[in-house]
């Protein structure tokens, strides 16, 4: 194979995962594709790059992670950072109240949590100014592939999603750590991210290919869900699939230099992995809430978010690598609807309509987590695209707001993470005493994402090749160590 | 990862330690010595020089004798690796002695050397080989931690200026040059998040001290500029693994001047898996392999054609058939690289490849039993199925999807019926076999509504001058432009400049609402079509890329034609070779250039002879691509099978055998249906229509197309087609409702096997020829056999081995 001049090759970093494929196609060298497998294996441990990050606090921790993404904008102040002494009108309608933890102080709208703040590190100054377009579309890209967006439509919106897009941090994930079992790698749930008419942007693997986009389930884990690609067919019982796939195995074993030549598409791990998939169960049956107790159920909450939560719980037990909750309601000007984007009405939906679902479902997984052990080796991300402003009824992003309503706010908002040997119980950053900006220690949703990464054993700085081969950092963020103590 | 390469470079250290200690370490006795460069002239005592002795052996081969070779001047000094340094001035001579014979070459060592060190022409090259403006270090977009250079140091204005003034001047303390950032800093004696760049008291740390001893002089942006390089020597070839070749790069200044610069140039292995580049400026060989190494130097390159032979001995060529020059040049690389080719393909092999490449459909398997049975001799009989299968409705529909890929046919750009209205336009034009000089001229030049004059579609894809401009030169030239918009390209010679210069004759397209929805007006504008330079702000006028001699020089009245008619003229260096490189590809699964749509000096042709024969086969025969196509699949390399020979199964270059590749997207979906004997039903579309036939990315089935890597149409990069297996491929395939309705089909093959009471071997034979596109072997029908036997329902078992068929490498792959 003749490797391009000019194109990055091999780096500091070593050589790129285009090496390792076309190191994996040299059977004739002794180097064959189980060595490749199991190399990506040993690679795991210690990524392109990651020599210098491998013994630091926190390193790898994680081999799996839950990211409920609030879309929207969730008001930080009527969440996460209350700030009784603040005027009314950025103070709002809510008060604030102790947590389990002290010194700690939640919104009111957060009761559960409250008994449940021992297990988190509450992030209270993300800080990001936009550069260009200021909307929710822009930021949840800037948020979940770390690049601001390049494309803007006409319409002022941003392009819809392309295989140009730089690639969602789940994508990545699976593409460099994939799981170990049967499963399905990155799984996204209940719905796709969404505001206004763009969907999906931010939430695909870009220039990685398909292959690497999420599965996406959306549905409402509410309700019974239908995974028919995940189900063997009607028609095939298993014992029918194990009839065809022995007889697929005797007609490939026939023409063994057709599979040697074809060997370096991994095609038959792909199809044991798949004939693993469709036929033990793991994977289905992760997604089956039948199987929870009905207390837990009730635990998480009866709503297609707390669920969700639980769905994504299962989904890392079974070792999925990504699991992406997006908060399931779009804006659409509609105060019934329990959506984060309170332009037109803050308070009282926040208290009847959402928070009850986030803080339910929130504290039922920490507190579950926590019981069952999988904090050590998950982490647990909940963060919006940006937070929302501390003055009431004013506009930051041009949307009319209305005297309760609160308008976008990406320069200083909360983000919540736990687990993967993250100290429970602790703030990192502060706010000012509106909320406003941060007063230390801020954190733009780079970092958090650069975080991320290294908790999961994958050095940030790496090299990835876009769609025109050109070098990028996965992500240009600060690791946040310290939020390792 | 930095491990991997430390066992190769490991490994070949040993290796070379090993080889040299015996005797057997020369190939051949030596029966010439050569020595490069031929003279030395050295501009001051201050100047080192590698010399290159290459003992060229019995079979024309060369020997790299660098390493072994004893230096002797009066004059000089030699140091290690072939270095020699000045010991006074004066005229004498070099002898040179390896291996008991010996050369002499004359020696100048003059005093014309600079007083000054120039930042132009010393420091920018330290800071370049250190790595400084790397585009993940201070050459970032952005630079990196507040301090910004231009990438790979292309403008050394900026970084003068960088250096200078920002920061209010705090890089260089003048009282004290070594207490200057500038050498704190990469020495790590002050925090530096790039690490230790540059070790203290080495010749790179005394340069950059002694430029600011000296008062930081900036130089001659003009004398001090490296007008070529010259690498010695100019073809490595290395006879086995484990062998080490020096290199000497000797750059040309603008003013005359000469200086070897072996150990600031950059080197890259083009094939890593081949042979790497080590400091000092030595190519070590790994294993059997060709490529280049690629020399870059102050904004100038040069590549070095490598070959390195697996050194087991005993290579026999032996004779295969050649069908036509193709045949011929490809052997003459062959037996260069000691490789020999595979047999040719079976006649089964050959139809179901050939129908897949040329129409995108597996045969049907009437015409393959045809096939199989006609008597004629085997060239015979294929040139006649080639000559069925080139211009039929399959045909034209496979090459209509190909081009609407690559120009972006899609509702998104063109509206919905403008998208109808380009998919027919590109369907009549391969219908009717336009010459490709035609249809590029009239994508190109064609003005009017969208809707009455089709092929203006292309600018509404391509929309903006810059956006046109990067589309014609990667489509129609095989070049990327794109990254010299924001500078000069890193890799290649073209320019900022030439980018807005080239930008400039797309400026002129307007486009505005017709009158009709979704229709517009494409026309040429007669004001407000000006190209500001983004740096410099003056209106760059349109320049051709490379100048053609006799071309009429831009004209400022009709810059599209000014521009087609240098395009597609036979002299021009790109045009014909792009597109024979492209088809060439489509046909033998990589380009002689690869990627087909990135050709640049430093990307060469793994065989120049056989592109440049071909493309002038494309322009004597009026880029006709249908002859172009028939040239290709008549030849022996195309029809050779794909299993290896003793020697080539490692060879992915030189075309010695055929290497299976996935079907495409469409191929597949339209493989499954024909296997079947199944149709799909796409709600806006006639009923009878295919998946090659699908107008855009906006119509899929069930999201197979995607899956399988259909292009979104986004882009006018081949890249956009994505062939790699994944797992929810294989999920689709193994349970999904494409592949598991088409065999469950009450109308399919299966049902009307069953329904005919075909007896259990005709069943069988169909099924695999309906889908391997030949009949199953004795052993394939014994086992089938068996599966039969061991079901009671034979619906069933037939289902099964359809199923199994289709699910098997020798039906996904076109074989």
């Amino acid at each position: 194979m003749l490797v391009i001049p000019g194109h990055r090759g091999t780096t500091c970093d070593g050589p790129t995962r285009r090496e390792l494929i076309r190191v994996g196609s040299l059977g004739l060298f002794g180097i064959s594709l189980s060595h490749l497998l199991q190399w990506r294996d040993v690679q795991a441990a210690t990524l392109p790059g990651a020599d210098h990050l491998a013994g630091m606090t926190g390193f790898g921790n994680a081999k799996s992670v839950i990211l409920l993404f609030l879309q929207g904008g969730p008001s930080h102040i009527d969440i996460w950072d209350p700030k009784p002494d603040a005027p009314s009108n950025v103070r709002g309608e809510f008060s604030a109240i102790p947590t389990n933890v002290d010194g700690i102080r939640l919104s009111e709208t957060m009761p559960l949590l409250a008994d449940q703040v021992d297990k988190c590190t509450l992030i209270r100054a993300m800080s990001y100014t936009p550069k260009g377009l200021f909307n929710h579309t822009a930021a949840i890209y800037q948020m979940l592939t770390g690049y601001p967006p390049d494309r803007v439509a006409p319409s002022g919106q941003l392009e819809p999603p392309s295989p140009i897009d730089f690639p969602t941090a789940g994508s990545h994930v699976s593409k460099y750590i994939p799981p170990d079992d049967a499963v399905l790698p990155f799984v996204e749930l209940p719905r796709p991210l969404q505001e206004s008419n763009v969907i999906g942007k931010g939430g695909a693997a870009g220039f990685l290919g398909k292959a690497y986009d999420p599965y996406r389930l959306y549905q409402d884990p509410n309700a019974a869900i239908e995974l028919s690609d995940l189900e063997l067919r009607g028609e095939v019982s298993p014992e029918r699939l194990r009839d065809r796939f022995s007889l697929l195995k005797g007609i490939n074993d026939s023409m063994p230099e057709l599979e040697k030549a074809v060997e370096s598409s991994a095609l038959n791990e792909y199809y044991e992995k798949a004939y693993d998939l469709v036929l033990s169960g793991k994977a289905r049956a992760a997604f089956d809430l039948e199987e929870e107790p009905e207390a837990t159920r009730e635990r998480y909450g009866r709503h297609t978010f707390g669920q969700s939560v639980l769905m994504a719980r299962r989904l890392i037990e079974a070792g999925t690598r990504f699991v992406q909750v997006n908060w399931p309601a779009v804006a659409n000007g509609n105060p019934e609807v329990d959506a984060w984007d309170t332009h037109a009405a803050n308070f009282g939906p926040l208290r009847n309509l959402h928070c009850p679902k986030l803080d339910q479902a929130l504290s039922a997984l920490l507190d579950d987590m926590g019981q069952r052990g999988m904090l050590d080796e998950t982490l647990v991300v909940a963060v919006g695209e940006f937070g929302r402003s501390p003055r009431l009824g004013v506009s930051t992003s041009g949307n009319a707001n209305s005297p309760d309503g609160r308008d976008h706010w990406p320069y200083c908002y909360t983000s919540m993470v736990a687990g993967a040997g993250i100290p429970g119980g602790v703030l990192y950053g502060e706010s000012d005493e509106t909320g406003s900006s941060p007063r230390e220690k801020p954190v733009h949703p780079n970092d958090l994402l650069a975080t991320v990464y290294f908790a999961l054993g994958i050095n940030p700085e790496m090299e990835v090749l876009n769609h025109l081969d050109q070098p990028r950092e996965l992500v240009k963020g600060k690791i946040v160590h310290d939020l390792w103590g | 990862m930095t491990r991997v390469r430390n066992v190769l470079a490991l490994s070949v250290a040993a290796a070379l330690i090993a080889g040299n200690v015996g005797a057997g370490w020369l190939d051949t006795e030596p029966l010439e010595l050569k020595v490069e460069p031929e003279t030395l002239r050295f501009g001051s005592i201050y100047e080192t020089r590698r010399v290159i002795v290459t003992a060229i052996g019995a079979n024309n081969r060369s020997t790299d004798l660098t390493g072994e070779a004893k230096f002797e001047s009066e004059l000089l000094e030699g140091s290690e690796q072939g270095f020699v340094t000045p010991t006074r001035t004066g005229q004498g001579r070099l002898r040179i002695s390896v291996e008991g014979q010996s050369i002499e070459v004359p020696v100048t060592v003059a005093d014309d050397s600079v007083a000054t060190v120039s930042f132009v022409r010393d420091v920018v090259p330290v800071m370049n080989k250190v790595g400084c403006g790397n585009g993940t270090c201070h050459g970032a977009q952005k630079g990196k931690n507040g301090f910004r250079l231009s990438l790979r140091g292309y403008d050394p204005q900026f970084d003068y200026q960088a250096l200078l003034y920002d920061m209010s001047g705090r890089r260089f303390n003048r009282a004290a040059p070594a207490q200057s950032l500038m050498l704190t800093k990469p020495t790590m004696q002050t925090p530096h998040v790039g690490g230790l760049t540059i070790e203290r008291d080495t010749r790179y740390y005394n340069t950059i001290l002694d430029w600011i001893s000296q008062g930081v002089p900036f130089g001659n942006l003009d004398a001090d500029r490296v007008q070529s390089l010259e690498v010695y020597p100019k073809e490595i070839f290395m006879a086995a693994p484990h062998k080490a070749q020096h290199l000497a790069v000797v750059a040309h200044y603008r003013d005359g001047r000469t200086r070897d610069v072996t150990r600031e140039a950059h080197f890259e292995s083009s094939n890593t898996e081949s042979f790497l580049v080590e400091d000092p400026a030595i190519a070590h060989s790994i294993r059997r392999g060709e490529g280049a190494v690629l020399v870059r130097y102050e904004g100038q390159y040069a590549t070095v054609p490598v070959t390195v032979l697996s050194g087991s001995g005993g290579f026999r060529w032996s004779r295969v058939a050649q069908h036509s020059y193709i045949d011929e040049l490809i052997d003459e690389k062959l037996q260069r690289v000691e490789v020999q080719p595979s047999e040719i393909a079976s006649d089964s092999e050959f139809l179901r490849r050939v129908t897949l490449d040329l129409t995108g459909r597996i045969p049907d398997a009437e015409t393959v039993l045809a096939f199989l049975d006609d008597p004629a001799r085997p060239r015979q009989k294929r040139a006649q199925a080639i000559n069925k299968l080139i211009g039929n409705d399959a045909f034209v529909d496979h090459w209509t999807l190909k081009w609407g890929d690559l120009l972006r046919s899609n509702r998104k750009y063109m509206s919905y019926k403008g998208m109808w209205t380009f998919r027919e336009w590109l369907h009549d034009s391969v219908a009717a076999n336009m010459p490709f000089d035609d249809f590029a001229r009239k994508l190109l030049t064609s003005r009017g509504s969208t809707f009455e004059s089709p092929a203006t579609g292309y600018y509404r894809a391509a929309r903006g001058a810059k956006e046109a401009m990067e589309t014609t030169t990667q489509l129609f030239m095989g070049v990327r432009m794109v990254c010299a918009q924001c500078h000069d390209h890193p890799f290649e010679k073209w320019t900022q400049e030439q980018y807005y210069q080239m930008t400039a004759f797309f400026s002129t397209i307007g486009i505005r609402p017709g009158f009709e929805t979704g229709e517009e007006i494409v026309y040429d504008k007669r004001v407000d079509r000006d190209v500001l330079h983004p740096k410099y702000d003056h209106v760059v006028d349109p320049e051709f890329l490379v100048p053609i001699e006799g071309a009429a020089a831009p004209s400022d009245t009709a810059r599209s034609e000014a521009l087609t008619d240098w395009l597609v003229s036979p002299e021009n260096p790109f045009f014909a070779r792009a597109i024979t490189n492209r088809v060439w590809s489509y046909f033998m699964g990589r380009g002689i250039i690869e990627p087909v749509d990135d050709v640049r000096d430093s990307n060469p042709a793994v065989n120049e002879p056989l592109l440049a024969a071909l493309t002038a086969d494309l322009v004597a025969n009026d880029f006709d691509l249908r002859h172009l196509m028939r040239r290709i699949v008549s030849s022996r390399a195309y029809q050779s099978s794909f299993r290896p020979t003793e020697s080539n199964a490692d060879d992915d270059l030189n075309f010695s055998h055929h290497h299976p590749r996935r079907l495409t997207a469409e191929q597949l979906a339209d493989a499954v249906a024909k296997a079947t004997g199944s149709r799909f039903e796409i709600p806006s579309l006639p009923e009878d229509f295919q998946a090659a036939q699908l107008p855009d990315p906006h119509v899929d089935l069930d999201g197979f197309l995607d899956l399988f890597g259909r292009p979104d149409r986004e882009s006018a990069c081949e890249c956009e087609r994505k062939s790699e297996m994944s797992l929810p491929q294989a999920m689709n395939l193994l349970n999904g409702p494409i592949v598991a309705e088409a065999i469950a089909d009450p109308d399919g093959r299966v049902a009307q096997l069953i329904l005919s009471g075909a007896s259990q071997d005709e069943i069988v034979d169909e099924l695999y020829l309906a889908t391997f596109s030949r009949l199953p072997t004795a052993e394939e029908r014994s086992a089938s056999g068996r599966h039969f036997e061991s079901h009671d329902s034979r619906a069933t078992a037939a289902q099964d081995l359809l199923w199994a068929l289709m699910n098997s490498n020798a039906f996904l792959f076109n074989v």
